[in-house]
């Protein structure tokens, strides 16, 4: 296993809880999960990286695509727990100031 | 020059994890730290992954790509050579973070995060291959955290304006290290009364979340003492970041700081 995604059903939220490595093999597996929820009109979307050790560009990828489908939608894409090395990943892209993180998955979770 | 560690993976992309844990064995050996390793990695792997994409297009048939690892005076060199045609990432302007999220090359990121995460990269055409060395310094070399530190005793420029007004300058990114810069200089402002403050973000080229902060908490502090942040000239991917947030919403935004004067002495 170098992935696993975790789906939960909440009730103003689909949380995904990601394990493992994200990496170019693999980003496309993530997105069409998370496809699948907007697909379905869930738009409110937690991606819990708690789990997550390492993550390339194209993990930040998709994580853009759905976050600019999400919110076409009127939903978001918030991101959880991530480590400090996938936080400074995100930092380096620019992406923190477009990405609301939370430190933990309720508070994530909590957020919508 | 120390020792010398080599591996070939076929130009695939299901290849690219092998690469990566080789990197991360030899950059721990060589005493690189969790972060520095995690860096190096990510190079590698974006380095990789970019040459399989676009130097091959997916068909790297029997081509291999060679890593070579070793360490030379400070720092830690990986050397990846491969067989496509011919191309220099570096001759590719990389997209900035700050540019805006509609407009970026998804493919340059790799390209960005090679540079980003590299102390110094170059490249070579050698034999008909393309050759890409990254550099990350080792630890004893690596610049001390005292010097970050000292950069957040410095100050943007101000502006004293009429009666309890000011202007404040900021300039270049506002990330984590810079923002303690920008909220010292605007607490120094608000500490001499001046509660009216003109931001002008002409010269910013990217704001973090931190950065953000510091400007809510200034905004929230000048309200509490009858005064305003109101902000300026901001760059096109920085408005994109205030619209994405709802910041735009919360700050008076002028085109430029004339406009901004203007239409507070209009107000008062």
């Amino acid at each position: 296993m170098v992935m696993e995604i975790n789906t939960s059903e909440m009730k103003r939220v689909q949380l995904f809880e990601v394990i493992g490595r994200i990496d170019s093999t693999n980003a496309a597996e993530l997105g069409s999960a998370l496809d699948r929820s907007v697909d379905e009109g869930r738009n409110n979307l937690v991606l819990d990286l708690g789990g997550v050790e390492y993550m390339s560009s194209a993990g930040l990828r998709e994580m853009v695509r759905i976050l600019k489908r999400v919110k076409r939608g009127g939903g978001d894409l918030r991101i959880a727990n991530p480590s400090d090395r996938v936080k400074e990943v995100l930092e380096l892209a620019g992406l923190d100031s477009i990405f609301e993180i939370y430190p933990t998955q309720v508070e994530a979770v909590g957020s919508f | 020059m120390g020792e010398v560690s080599r591996l070939a993976i076929p130009a695939r992309l299901e290849e690219v994890r092998h690469a990566c844990d080789f990197v991360v064995e030899v950059a721990e050996a060589a005493n690189l730290d969790e972060r520095a390793v995690y860096h190096c990695q990510m190079a590698v792997d974006e380095t990789i992954t970019n040459i399989i994409e676009h130097g091959y297009g997916y068909e790297g048939g029997d081509s291999q790509i060679e890593i070579i690892c070793r360490t030379e005076g400070e720092h830690f060199l990986i050397t990846i050579t491969d067989d496509s045609p011919a191309f220099n990432p570096l001759e590719h302007e990389a997209p900035d973070p700050s540019e805006p999220l509609d407009t970026r090359e998804p493919g340059g990121w790799g390209i960005y995060f090679i540079r980003k995460l590299m102390d110094d990269v170059t490249y070579d055409r050698v034999n008909n291959r393309n050759q890409l060395t990254l550099a990350k310094r080792l630890p004893a070399a690596a610049p001390l955290l005292a010097e970050s530190g000292a950069e957040a005793e410095e100050m943007f420029p101000t502006q004293a304006l009429n009666g309890d007004a000011a202007a404040v300058f900021p300039a270049g990114r506002l990330d984590s290290n810079t923002s303690v810069m920008l909220e010292k200089t605007l607490n120094i402002q608000l500490q001499q009364g001046h509660v009216w403050l003109f931001v002008d973000m002409s010269q910013v080229e990217y704001i973090a979340s931190s950065g953000l902060k510091v400007l809510v908490a200034a905004w929230r502090r000048a309200q509490g003492q009858a005064g305003d942040v109101i902000l300026s000239s901001l760059q096109p991917r920085i408005v994109e970041i205030f619209e994405m947030v709802g910041f735009d919403m919360l700050f008076q935004i002028f085109p430029d700081l004339d406009a901004a004067l203007a239409a507070q002495s209009k107000r008062t």
